[in-house]
């Protein structure tokens, strides 16, 4: 990804918020159409999966997260109509296709690691970090799994990747955030 | 080793001579093939060094000319690299104590010198300088030498020899900028390493990369609101961690609001935006905690895309009245829950701030 892309305030907002609320609406369209009375929980889940696959379609697939959702997101074979309405007949299906490599040297990696914690546990009584650099180091560490969870796909990122990816998410959630509040208060201004 | 007396003899006599007799001097007492490198550039390299160092003592320019002719051998010569090795610090032997000298023949004398004259590293520094500089003047002005190449790979690895010694040279203190003055000024050396680093392949890269990281984490900051101010990396961190959770939970709260608002989920929103008088932005969000941090916020214009984004589509829906009117008492009592709730979830996400 071009660090230039980055710099948050040039990013044209608005036309992702278009882009964003017309996948957004298609992919609500999509749902009701399927069923027909669906409970309080039941909107509330369609609203926020369509909300997210649009916000990743808008994407294009050129960020790592996007992606991720969206593999994650077909796999379930309820929705799947949701995804391919809001999709269409875009490029984002051969970058599903490449997260499975990434699937399966994540899963070696996992095995790896998880052989490396039951070292370390047998390990971890002796060495007491005492050296300040090592601490922070630690406590970086810990931080970086932590966004590593919260990012969609972020387990399978590099720490260069991963910053960059939080950036686009950042950004992505908090135009999600805008249209869905402006709807929300909208609606209630027209319910009045 | 043993060549070494025996030139230094003549050399104090070529001194007293001048440089006009160097030449012919030397010739004599040298191989053939070591005659047609020294005739040309031996003449300028006596100028330029003399002119450098100032006062220095006889043993000192014996050991110059001889590292500088020297230089200009073949490689095939065993005694190359240490005649390196002295030319890199031709003053120092001067200005330090005479045993220096004979440590200087070797390779390794380098870092005994460093270690024994670690206070006196300033005028090494400075000497290297003027060495360094000095060398590409020599190399330059030497056209019809044996082969450029050559003359190139120990110049390539003279800096790098440099480049070792300066970072072995952990503890001194002397002007930092220097030796990466020294690299953008040389032609041949294409990785800069500062003073006091390792310039092993493998350290380079991790500081090339631990730059990347740094630069994207400023990026970072500047987005996130409020973390301009902190310093260190794990505060960071910890400050994008809970504006990624708070916008997650932002999302899922007011996609529960607008299912609990509107019964279908489909929703019409020409009525929507005909009804509605005040700014979209204004909101009037009943409880919920909403931090509104960020400025792009857009009134109005915002609301006539939506418009003319609703026109185009051309929703057809059937009439959004009726509906809301069952569900009028439903919706407030509702969002007077997600209140509730979303100071519930500020509480937990303080909790959830301490904890880490």
């Amino acid at each position: 990804m071009p660090l230039s892309s980055l710099k948050p305030k040039m990013r044209p907002h608005s036309s992702l918020k278009q882009e964003f609320l017309k996948k957004w609406i298609m992919g609500l369209q999509r749902c009701s159409f399927s069923k027909k009375n669906m409970s309080i929980l039941e909107r509330k889940k369609a609203i926020k999966f369509s909300a997210d696959i649009a916000m990743a379609s808008a994407r294009n697939g050129t960020t790592c997260w996007s992606r991720s959702l969206i593999s994650n997101a077909s796999k379930e074979g309820s929705d799947i109509h949701v995804v391919e309405q809001i999709l269409g007949s875009e490029s984002d299906r051969p970058a599903v296709e490449n997260k499975v490599p990434t699937r399966r040297a994540s899963v070696c990696k996992k095995i790896v690691k998880r052989s490396c914690r039951i070292r370390r546990r047998r390990r971890r009584r002796k060495c007491v970090a005492s050296a300040p650099s090592s601490i922070a180091k630690h406590l970086v560490r810990k931080r970086r799994e932590v966004l590593k969870s919260l990012i969609p796909g972020g387990e399978f990122m590099n720490e260069i990747c991963l910053i960059e990816e939080t950036l686009d998410y950042i950004t992505s959630l908090r135009v999600q955030v805008d249209v869905m509040r402006s709807l929300a208060s909208a609606s209630v201004r027209a319910s009045e | 080793m043993k060549s070494n007396p025996g030139t230094t003899e003549t050399r104090s006599n070529l001194t007293a001579s001048g440089g006009g007799q160097v030449t012919s001097f030397e010739s004599l007492q040298f191989t053939d093939e070591i005659h047609r490198l020294i005739l040309a550039p031996t003449t300028n390299n006596a100028s330029s060094l003399t002119a450098l160092l100032e006062l220095p003592p006889p043993q000192a320019i014996e050991l110059l000319h001889s590292s500088d002719s020297m230089k200009l051998i073949a490689a095939s010569l065993p005694n190359v690299e240490d005649f390196k090795g002295s030319f890199r610090f031709p003053s120092n032997t001067g200005l330090t104590e005479p045993d220096a000298r004979f440590s200087v023949f070797s390779g390794e004398a380098n870092n005994s010198n460093e270690k024994r004259h670690s206070p006196e590293s300033k005028n090494l520094s400075a000497n290297l300088e003027k060495a360094v500089k000095s060398e590409p003047a020599e190399t330059e002005s030497s056209q019809p030498l044996v082969s450029d190449p050559t003359v190139d790979k120990r110049t390539i690895k003279r800096k790098d020899r440099e480049n070792k010694v300066k970072g072995s040279r952990k503890k001194s203190k002397t002007a930092v900028n220097e030796s990466s003055e020294d690299a953008e000024k040389l032609p041949y050396v294409h990785v800069r390493a500062r003073r006091g680093q390792a310039t092993d392949s493998h350290s380079l890269a991790e500081r090339a990369r631990r730059e990347k990281i740094n630069a994207r984490m400023k990026f970072l900051q500047e987005l996130v609101p409020g973390c301009n101010k902190i310093s260190g990396t794990a505060l960071v961190l910890d400050e994008i961690i809970n504006h990624v959770q708070s916008l997650q939970r932002q999302v899922e709260f007011l996609s529960m609001r607008l299912a609990a608002v509107n019964p279908r989920i489909d929703f019409n929103l020409d009525s929507v935006f005909t009804s509605e008088s005040g700014s979209l932005m204004d909101s009037n969000i009943p409880g919920l905690v909403m931090p509104a941090m960020w400025p792009e916020i857009q009134g109005d214009g915002n609301r006539q895309q939506y418009q003319h984004q609703w026109n185009v589509d051309a929703l057809q829906q059937p009439v959004w009245g009726r509906e809301v009117c069952n569900n009028y008492i439903t919706p407030e009592n509702s969002l007077l829950t997600y209140g509730s709730s979303a100071n519930s979830a500020t509480l937990q996400a303080n909790q959830l701030k301490m904890e880490l």
